[in-house]
């Protein structure tokens, strides 16, 4: 155990060191891992835990992203502020969410379809509201500043994403370590046996899908001042769901570094076939690939990969001994 | 890190031994002067691929020929090499594929057909320094952000509705009417719905005499048009103004065609979907009398002439149209500010690119050059129509081909298809 | 408010309808047997259309015939696919079924680009522009056929499942998977056949719809959606379920924006319900659905 907290220790400061040897592009690469590391991370609160499965996810992702640019254009507030009112906003809607699913008992592919059609309700509502940029999408006006979240360099980027990433990290123990914790897997493994132990689950699945929410909108303060552009079309789209949710699956759900391993393994994968197969007349060859890597992913390491590193370091331990 | 160098290497060289064999002289009788990197992104695969494939060849096909004729003479006869980049349509995927052919060497960005995907571009060229050049990308918010290092080729939205009002103002004049009674559609993304809503605009505020008696709005990527056509079929209007995509172009003719809706005319404000080959392959006599505001090719111009012959030979059943046009256009205004900048140093190149005076026949409007903003203000559009199954410019007149047909002389549904 | 108009959404939107069910005939099948989403539905379904538009291309052949050549080539497919690598993932848990499935959606899209490029393609079939006018209806003939074609495979497709032995036993696995091992069904086979009906659904709905709308790589995803929807609107493994969430789906999104309309003003709302938000509905009565009826309209008590 203290063995994985020393590698952690030392994984983290190579990563702090690494952006005075990194071009700016590999960092960008990086920032994408954190980025969905992080939203993995959020997912995996409810899913991995909980054991409710949602796909709806990019919902809260939007929610945090619009508050956020939206109160920063209108009140002036600065998305270091807006982003929790945001994720307050986010969390609302998913126990609106959760009480609809909870309290009425829907579970396995009836909840998946529940959050699918509040997110594709909230994606259609979004593109018909003038303030939310309508069809047209809302252009950011960058301004590069600490206050407004803007910057010119790669390099506070990827602070920022590192940090969002350890937060989620530190979190996601505590939360494992504590009374909420144990109860949430507790409904994972048996809700009924949860139930009859005095375990209050509609309760704790209502805080599950409040923290995963809330963690999920901030993720959205993040796109918004990186990328300039928001439209209801691609980041509250149900592709962005399941994009979100590749990486903590394949690296293994219910556990803490689960959603960083499956980033640090997907998000490269992704990276280097478009690149290496950016051929002129086989435009889609790179996605072809990419499927079928995620595919060989899934069947080598049907556990997750986290599982499997732990049996290769235990194995490799006992070998030790 | 060894192998990716190797890679690197390996990949250099053949390059060079490609450009030997094109030019035929051993490489060791010339000094080889550097290449120059500039890089294509445009959104290749993902929803709007089609035309995204489309600018790929245009870019592609620019740079070909600017090295057939011997490069950027101003630096030794340096050759350009495209970097491919593919942003799925997704903003994301857009930055960092910017970010990578930044990394390796580009000196100026080129694309994309999407306005989303512009504005991440746009603001990362900001944030490196980096030239970039929008080919196609229409909404006006991009270049109303300060940019100093974006110069778009295209015209913006307001200018199409402009043009349009133009023309539908010669043409209802021409043909003695005082109103029309119009429906407008369009796709429910950017493009779509910016086009429509400016043409909208310009209509009340100029007071031009065309009623629209409805807005209908589609998502985009839809596969059944019937609910929308009963609507227009229900509201009897004399003509349709249709802003599409090429899917919905199609689906839209069918079932006017199907429900027989009577219109005097249907005329685009501006939008594609009317006139790829695609369109007229499939729709055949469907597709004649559609009229079009579009930025589109001079059918009398020299360059238009020889690089739609060569496209055309390179892609069988292709021609030169809006979007690879002036992704071709993107390409060679990149090339001539490098001629006259003399340097790949990024400022230089936009110094240089901000002083633009490129004279071109390969598009209808006038030499490019840039305002402050950095839009080219002498982009403009064509009234273009199928007639005979073919495309024809018919206005403005100093451009036209073929003189326009308005009313339609037989509805959809008489020309025994 | 304009009944025509209503009467004639509603019409094309029931014809529609058919093809859907056959979509969600297919998902229903398969889920319904296999406890697994076929995220690449609708990605399987454009390959469906390309076979047709090849045939077409090649020989001919209009699309109300060459359907049952897509059917036959994405039985094998699905066979294949289930064999290879859906027939791994059974045991997996409920989430991580889904990314095998995605990949394949990745690689049926981006491989079709491939092989057919990006371009919208609207063969000129036949009957692509036939109608009939019943008085003031219009009865749009490719939809027609479609419909019709439709409705028969499904009847076809249940009396394969009701009547043969082999749809006994498809039946039987359906309902317990141990029981059929045990008492000697080959349950491998038996699924893998299954995963090739439900992919057999799709091919031919992707075939009869060739005539009516433009095809192109990426128009599959919606699909796998609607499809989705219709199944747990009609219950869950039901297949005569999956048939009448069909019509409704077909229907309600055809009607529902205008009838919204009509309604909102008839309250004196100057509000309108656009046609771009038309999933709306559906969802809308998935989520009522839901709530009130979990199990579906044609669902047992198992849900």
């Amino acid at each position: 155990m203290k063995r994985t907290y020393l590698f952690l220790l030392l994984g983290f400061l190579i990563l702090l060191g690494l952006p005075m040897v990194l071009s700016s592009y590999v960092l960008g690469v990086f920032i994408m891992i954190f980025f969905y590391a992080y939203l993995g991370q959020s997912w995996n609160i409810l899913t991995g835990y909980t054991g409710v499965i949602s796909l709806g996810h990019s919902l809260y992702v939007g929610i945090g992203a619009y508050t956020t640019y939206l109160l920063s254009l209108t009140l002036g507030l600065s998305p270091w502020v807006g982003m929790w009112i945001g994720g307050i906003g986010a969390g609302l809607v998913g126990l609106v969410i959760g009480f609809f699913g909870f309290r009425f008992g829907l579970k396995g592919v009836y909840f998946v379809l529940l959050t699918i059609s509040f997110a594709e309700i909230g994606r259609l509502i979004f593109l018909h509201l003038k303030i939310f940029g309508s069809f047209q999408g809302l252009f950011i006006t960058p301004h590069f500043s600490f206050w407004n979240y803007q910057f010119k360099e790669n390099t506070p980027y990827y602070y920022i994403a590192l940090g969002y990433v350890v937060f989620s990290l530190i979190f996601a123990k505590l939360i494992e370590r504590s009374k909420i914790g144990r109860y949430m897997i507790a409904i994972r493994e048996d809700e009924d046996a949860a139930e009859s132990l005095g375990v209050n689950v509609f309760k704790y699945k209502m805080i599950s899908i409040f923290i995963s929410a809330f963690m999920t909108s901030l993720a959205g303060a993040f796109y918004t001042n990186y990328l300039f552009y928001l439209h209801p079309g691609t980041m509250m789209s149900m592709a962005f769901s399941i994009e979100i949710i590749l990486r903590p699956i394949i690296g293994g759900m219910g556990t803490v570094l689960g959603p960083v391993v499956g980033s640090f393994l997907i998000t490269p994968l992704a990276e280097i076939s478009r690149s290496y197969f950016a051929k002129a007349g086989y435009e889609g060859l790179h996605l072809v690939i990419y499927g079928f890597l995620l595919v060989a992913v899934v069947l080598f390491f049907p556990r997750g990969v986290i599982s499997y590193i732990k049996k290769v370091v235990t194995s490799g331990q006992s070998g030790l001994k | 890190m060894r192998k990716v160098s190797r890679r690197t290497f390996l990949k250099y060289s053949a390059a060079v031994g490609a450009t030997t064999a094109i030019s035929g002289f051993p490489a060791v009788l010339r000094a080889q002067p550097p290449e120059i990197k500039i890089a294509s992104i445009q959104p290749v695969t993902g929803v709007i691929s089609d035309i995204g494939i489309a600018m790929r060849r245009g870019n592609q096909m620019a740079v070909d020929d600017i090295n057939a004729r011997g490069g950027i003479k101003s630096m030794g006869g340096a050759k350009l090499k495209l970097l491919l980049a593919d942003t799925e349509a997704k903003e994301e995927v857009a930055r960092t594929e910017a970010e990578r052919v930044i990394k390796e060497g580009a000196v100026c960005l080129v694309g994309p057909f999407l306005s989303g995907n512009a504005m991440t571009i746009a603001t990362l060229c900001e944030q490196r320094g980096v030239p970039f050049v929008i080919d196609v990308a229409a909404a006006d918010d991009i270049t109303r952000k300060g940019f100093k290092y974006t110069v778009r080729v295209f015209p913006t939205t307001s200018k199409f509705a402009e043009s349009m009002l133009f023309f539908m103002d010669k043409i209802m004049k021409e043909k003695k009417i005082s109103k029309i009674r119009g429906v407008l559609t369009n796709t429910g993304d950017l493009f779509g719905r910016v086009q429509g809503a400016t043409f909208k605009k310009a209509i009340a505020e100029k007071k031009f005499p065309i009623e629209l008696l409805a807005h209908i709005e589609y998502p985009l990527g839809i596969q059944d048009l019937s609910a929308e056509v009963s609507k227009i079929k229900a509201l009897k209007p004399d003509v349709l103004f249709p802003v599409a995509r090429p899917g919905d172009a199609k689906l839209m003719i069918r079932e006017l065609y199907k429900q027989r809706v009577e219109l005097q005319g249907i005329i685009s404000p501006g939008s594609p979907g009317w006139y790829e080959p695609e369109f007229i392959r499939d729709m055949k006599a469907l597709a004649d009398y559609v009229m079009d505001n579009v930025p589109w090719y001079n059918p009398l111009g020299k360059m238009y002439k020889e690089v739609n012959a060569a496209f055309s030979k390179k892609y069988p059943g292709k021609y030169i149209d809006t979007n690879s046009g002036y992704a071709y256009l993107g390409v060679l205004v990149i090339a001539d500010a490098l001629e006259r900048a003399k340097s790949t140093k990024a400022d230089d190149i936009m110094a240089a690119l901000k002083k633009t005076y490129f004279k071109q026949d390969l598009m209808v409007g006038l030499a490019v050059t840039f305002d402050q903003r950095g839009d080219n203000i002498n982009a403009d559009t064509a009234m273009i129509q199928i007639i005979g199954q073919s495309i024809k410019v018919v206005l403005p007149e100093k451009a036209a081909e073929a003189k326009y047909v308005f009313p339609m002389p037989k509805q959809l549904w008489e020309r025994g298809v | 408010m304009n009944l025509n108009l209503i009467l004639q959404l509603a019409l094309s939107g029931f014809l529609m309808g058919g093809v859907y069910s056959l979509i969600a005939l297919g998902l229903s099948l398969i889920f319904g047997v296999m406890r697994v989403i076929n995220f690449a539905h609708g990605e399987m379904m454009v390959w469906g259309m390309y076979v047709a538009y090849t045939l077409l291309l090649w020989t001919g052949l209009d699309p109300f015939f060459s359907f049952s050549v897509s059917a036959v080539t994405l039985f094998i497919l699905g066979y294949l696919l289930q064999r290879t690598v859906v027939n791994q993932i059974l045991d997996f848990p409920e989430a991580m079924q889904v990314l095998p499935l995605v990949g394949m959606a990745m690689v049926f899209e981006n491989s079709a680009r491939l092989v057919w490029g990006p371009d919208y393609i609207s063969p000129q079939s036949r009957f692509a522009l036939s109608s009939h006018s019943i008085g003031f209806l219009t009865i749009d003939t490719p939809r027609l056929i479609a419909f019709s074609l439709a409705v028969i495979f499904t009847i076809l497709v249940l009396l394969f499942l009701k009547k043969t032995d082999l749809g006994k036993s498809i039946r039987a696995a359906a309902d317990n998977r141990l029981g059929a091992s045990l008492v000697g069904t080959d349950v491998n086979k038996i699924y893998a056949i299954c995963f090739g009906i439900g992919t057999a659904c799709v091919g031919t709905a992707g075939g009869l719809l060739v005539p009516i709308m433009p095809l192109s790589p990426h128009i599959g995803a919606p699909f796998t959606l609607i499809s989705f929807i219709i199944v747990i609107l009609g219950g869950m493994g039901s297949l005569t379920g999956a048939m009448v969430g069909g019509l409704i789906i077909g229907v309600a999104e055809s009607v529902g924006p205008t009838l919204l309309t009509n309604l909102f003003q008839g309250i004196g709302l100057e509000l309108e319900f656009p046609q771009t938000m038309k999933q709306v509905v559906s969802f809308f009565i998935l989520i009522v659905i839901m709530i009130l009826r979990p199990q579906g309209l044609f669902g047992g008590k198992r849900g």
